[in-house]
């Protein structure tokens, strides 16, 4: 137990620890469903309609109403861990003990260079239009194309540091996908739509996978 | 006195036991674990793990809070901001003198 390599070992392993189950996977697909789905809605006619009827018909109370859409992938997050936490002390964790991860998977450049990529990604969006080499709505498929290279790139680092595999074909596979909603046709809401269900579906499924395998670990140990 | 027998003299002899090494290794790597967690990580029995656990906490190097989940006890242990920075400092030292012993 003392030699560099296992004291090593050791630290990746408890690092590695919160997302060797695939539910933060889950969890972070959910966030990308509800706040995609509630940025499409917003922008619906029918949506905005039905909202005109409320306040019409209630008063200005009611507008609170499309307000309400937006805290949807917030307290979908906060149900999703607190169910995080349920199934892993009941089961998951039960024999294996609880681990609460470091606030700090990635170093905080790789936080900033992601950053970096949005902001950059924005300002060659705004310069492509002032040139005159696209057209108004390039610059808002550009703020989820960046924002799509950018959970990809923390995903890479996040999967080098961590020695996890998976997170570094998600980030490459995401960041790609993330590219071709620049060239389709699509509104500001489709994008929206669009973007968040193929981020959802990746991660759902790399969530689901690893969390079948941690299942099938843990009957196997027992 | 050679750098590298200063370096072994200086060593901090708290962590340098492979037992409350593995301790902090794991802690360093986390918010906070729990007992059966750092019994399942380091191998220790439950004697051995809380006895190291005591010795790093009057150390204060970790913190431990001791509660109940419902019937059972449940006890939390955490690295406190010494305990991280003696872990880096002894990481950093030891990692050095295994390379220097290599070559």
């Amino acid at each position: 137990m003392t030699s560099p390599s296992d004291v090593k070992q050791l630290i990746q392993d408890t690092r590695r620890y919160e997302f060797a189950d695939g539910l933060r996977d889950l969890q972070l697909a959910i966030f990308f469903v509800t706040s995609g789905a509630a940025a499409w809605l917003v922008f619906q006619p029918f949506w905005i309609t039905l909202i005109g009827d409320l306040v019409e018909r209630y008063g200005r109370g009611a507008a609170w109403l499309g307000i309400l859409v937006l805290f949807i992938a917030p307290l979908a997050v906060i149900g999703m861990l607190g169910l995080m936490n349920f199934v892993r002390k009941r089961w998951l964790w039960r024999e294996s003990g609880m681990v609460k991860a470091s606030r700090w998977v990635v170093p905080r450049r790789v936080t900033v260079l992601s950053f970096v990529i949005i902001v950059a990604g924005l300002a060659f969006a705004v310069l492509a239009r002032r040139q005159g080499w696209v057209e108004d709505s390039f610059i808002l498929r550009m703020l989820w194309v960046a924002t799509g290279w950018s959970f990809g790139y923390t995903l890479i680092a996040m999967g080098r540091e961590l020695d996890l595999p998976r997170y570094i074909w998600l980030g490459v596979i995401g960041g790609a996908l993330s590219t071709i909603l620049l060239f389709l046709d699509l509104t500001f809401a489709q994008v929206a739509l669009v973007f968040s269900l193929t981020w959802g579906l990746l991660l759902s499924a790399s969530g689901i996978f690893t969390l079948r395998r941690a299942i099938a670990a843990q009957d196997a140990g027992e | 006195m050679s750098d590298d027998v200063r370096n072994l003299i200086n060593i901090d002899r708290l962590i340098h036991e492979p037992s409350r090494l593995a301790i902090m290794a794991v802690l360093s790597a986390c918010e906070n674990a729990d007992f059966t967690y750092l019994l399942n990580a380091t191998g220790l029995t439950k004697g051995n793990l809380s006895a190291h656990l005591s010795k790093l906490e009057d150390a204060g190097y970790v913190k431990i809070v001791k509660r109940f989940k419902g019937k059972y006890p449940n006890t939390l242990c955490s690295c406190t901001a010494s305990g991280r920075r003696a872990f880096d400092a002894y990481w950093k030292q030891y990692s050095a003198l295994a390379e220097r012993l290599k070559q």
